[in-house]
Order: C-alpha cells, then sequence, then structure tokens
C-alpha cells in the first residue's frame, strides 16, 4: 500500500501545556480541528506513521548536528519536557522500515544519518498526542535540522521529501505521513510572541496552491526575518510536499494565538 | 569568546541530570570544566539572560536554562528588551 494519510501541524508547546492562556474560543477551535485531522489519520488505517519533525537540543548538540537523521530504533521515549503536560510514553517505532528508508534515500542521493536511540521532544510528541492518541500507531522519526545554521535548504528539503515519498509510495505497508512545526514564531527570542500573519498565510497559500517553485525558493534569510527562528520548521512542511507531490491541500485551521506565541497552521495533503 | 563552551555547559545542564544535580550543588566548581572567559563564566554564574543572549546563546538553550532557574515568561521578557 501506499501513503494513506498526510498531514502538517504545528507543535506550539502552549497548546498542551498552556492550553487556557489562549482565547477559549480560539483554543477550542483550534484543537478541535487538531483531533478532526487526527480522526482523518485513524480512518486511513496506518501501520506506521513517518513523521517529518524536527529537534530542540533533545539529542544532538554543535559537536555533531545532521541535516537530515532517520531515527532506527524499536521504541522512543518521550516527551522529554516535564511541563508539557501529555503523559511520558514508549512510543513503537519500525526499524525495518527505518533500514529500508534509509538505503532509498542513499540510492536516491541522499545521505541521512541515522539514529538507534532517540529521546522526542513535544515537536514530535505533541503532533502524536493530538493525531495519534494512546501513541497506538508505531513511528518513524525523521529529524531535519531546523534548528541552526547552516541548515539543508527549502529546495534540499523537497527533494529529500520527494525520495522519502517515492519509497513510501511503493512499500507494502500503509504509511501516514506527516509533518511538523511552524508557522512564525521566535521562540525564547527578543521577538517572542510575534506572529507574522501575512507570512503565514503567504506559506500556507503557495502549498495550497502546489507552487513548488515559491516552496522552494524560500531563503534561510528570508523565513528567519519573516517568520523567526521556529519558522525554519516549515522545512518539515516543505519535504512533506516534496513526499506527496501533486497532492492537494487543504487548509484545516489557521489562527495566530497570541499566548502560544505562533501562527498555528493544520493542512491536510489529498491525492 | 567560546560560545560553543558556553553553550556546551547549558546543554549539559539542560539535558543531563547527572551534571544538572552537579551543577546544582556547587555551580563555581562545575563551569570550571568549560573554557569560559570572565565575562561568560560570570554571565552563566549570575544567570544573565540579557548577556548570555547578548553573546550568542540560542534562544531554545537559553529559554530551558532560565526555566531550569524559575524565570518567569514576564521577567525574561523584561530581560530581553529592546533588544534585536
Amino acid at each position: 500500500m501506499p501513503i494513506v494519510f498526510a498531514g502538517a501541524a504545528s507543535h506550539a508547546p502552549g497548546m498542551t501545556a498552556w492550553t487556557e492562556a489562549a482565547p477559549k474560543q480560539q483554543a477550542d477551535a483550534f484543537l478541535g480541528d487538531y483531533r478532526k485531522l487526527g480522526l482523518r489519520l485513524a480512518a486511513s488505517n496506518p501501520d506506521v506513521i513517518v513523521a517529518l519533525t524536527v529537534e530542540h537540543w533533545a539529542n544532538f548538540f554543535l559537536n555533531n548536528m545532521p541535516a537530515f537523521c532517520i531515527g532506527r530504533a524499536d521504541h522512543y521515549d518521550g516527551p522529554i519536557e516535564e511541563w508539557l503536560r501529555i503523559p511520558k510514553a514508549r512510543l513503537r517505532g519500525d526499524a525495518i522500515l527505518a533500514a529500508q528508508l534509509l538505503d532509498a534515500c542513499l540510492d536516491g542521493g541522499f545521505d541521512p544519518t541515522f539514529s538507534d536511540e532517540l529521546l522526542l521532544d513535544h515537536a514530535t510528541f505533541l503532533p502524536l498526542h493530538f493525531l495519534n492518541p494512546g501513541m497506538a500507531v508505531p513511528v518513524v522519526p525523521v529529524i531535519l535540522n531546523a534548528l541552526t545554521p547552516p541548515m539543508p535548504t527549502a529546495r534540499r528539503c523537497f527533494a529529500f521529501g520527494q525520495v522519502v515519498g517515492k519509497f513510501l509510495q511503493k512499500n507494502s505497508k500503509r504509511i501516514a505521513i506527516i509533518a511538523t512545526g511552524g508557522l512564525s514564531h521566535w521562540p525564547g527570542e527578543a521577538q517572542h510572541g510575534t506572529i507574522n500573519i501575512r507570512f503565514d498565510q503567504q506559506f500556507l497559500e503557495n502549498l495550497i496552491k502546489g507552487d513548488y517553485a515559491k516552496l522552494t525558493a524560500y531563503s534561510h534569510e528570508e523565513i528567519h526575518r519573516e517568520a523567526g527562528s521556529g519558522g525554519h520548521e516549515i522545512r518539515t512542511w516543505i519535504a512533506l510536499a516534496g513526499a506527496v507531490e501533486g497532492w492537494k491541500a487543504e487548509l484545516l485551521a489557521y489562527e495566530p494565538v497570541v499566548p502560544w506565541a505562533t501562527g498555528c497552521g493544520l493542512v491536510e495533503f489529498h491525492q | 569568546m567560546s560560545l560553543y563552551q558556553l553553550q556546551k555547559f547549558i546543554y549539559h545542564v539542560n539535558r543531563d541530570a547527572a551534571q544538572r544535580e552537579r551543577y546544582r550543588q556547587d555551580p563555581a566548581a562545575f563551569i570550571k570544566g568549560y573554557e569560559l572567559t570572565d565575562a561568560e563564566a560570570r554571565a552563566a554564574l549570575d544567570v544573565n539572560v540579557r548577556a548570555l543572549y547578548s553573546m550568542g546563546v540560542h534562544s531554545l538553550l537559553l529559554r530551558p536554562f532560565t526555566l531550569l532557574h524559575k524565570l518567569s515568561n514576564e521577567d525574561y521578557a523584561k530581560a530581553l528588551k529592546n533588544l534585536e
């Protein structure tokens, strides 16, 4: 079976850690849509979830920072944050699919690192909390460096996604693929709390139109200036667009949630 | 300037429970394990948010480090006020 579900979602920790700081109506609407996306994922009955994700100094430091890393473990523990208000869990992995994916990347012109032990933080656990209730479905995390420069370019992320998607489409398992991160936010920075609605909406429009030329043309500098250090995480969305190239993106929700300090988006892709 | 060492110190305190405990017991002794300038060591020991940020410590290392020191969102924001 090929890819049976594809979706992208923001992972602002405030969604669970300080939910009630947001206006109730806004929080209820957005998190309701997040759960709706989870129901759609469940309805696709996947054997495994491939998560195009990022991390925030959970595993890697400046002594060794991979551009792309594929998790090849049998399980993953998380979330590492005590304050996230998401129960700690041991998440099943899929080492076989991960190993096959690594081979496919190497054959396809990419050389990701691999890891048989990854700790997952809110970047992965928060979306799975909504999209994979009870952590029932095994996960293969694929970490992109959206944390510290130099980062893989938007063009390279899209191409990486194409290689990943091409392999997954031919796999015998039913695969859900998700991207997590963004949209504009400046976590822990002097501009913390800023949300660039104009940038977010333009990005979502590019995604919905399937404008791959624009999606792959985002420069590091533009993202950094317009969407903040957290905005670099849109690389996972761009990679997902590459993985399901030709699929139509549907916007489920966009909310600039000031107390969560993030432009929050939810998108599903349809074949 | 030894930003790498400064961030390494913070990364270890943030991410490694055993090292965090050693740091908590004697910060001044713990920090000697890192090659820091006097200004960096002072900023680190004082948990001087504005100085550490200005030295280039990554925000996602700095904020968790300050959370370990119970710094509120408001006080964190105040410390960075009017910085670029």
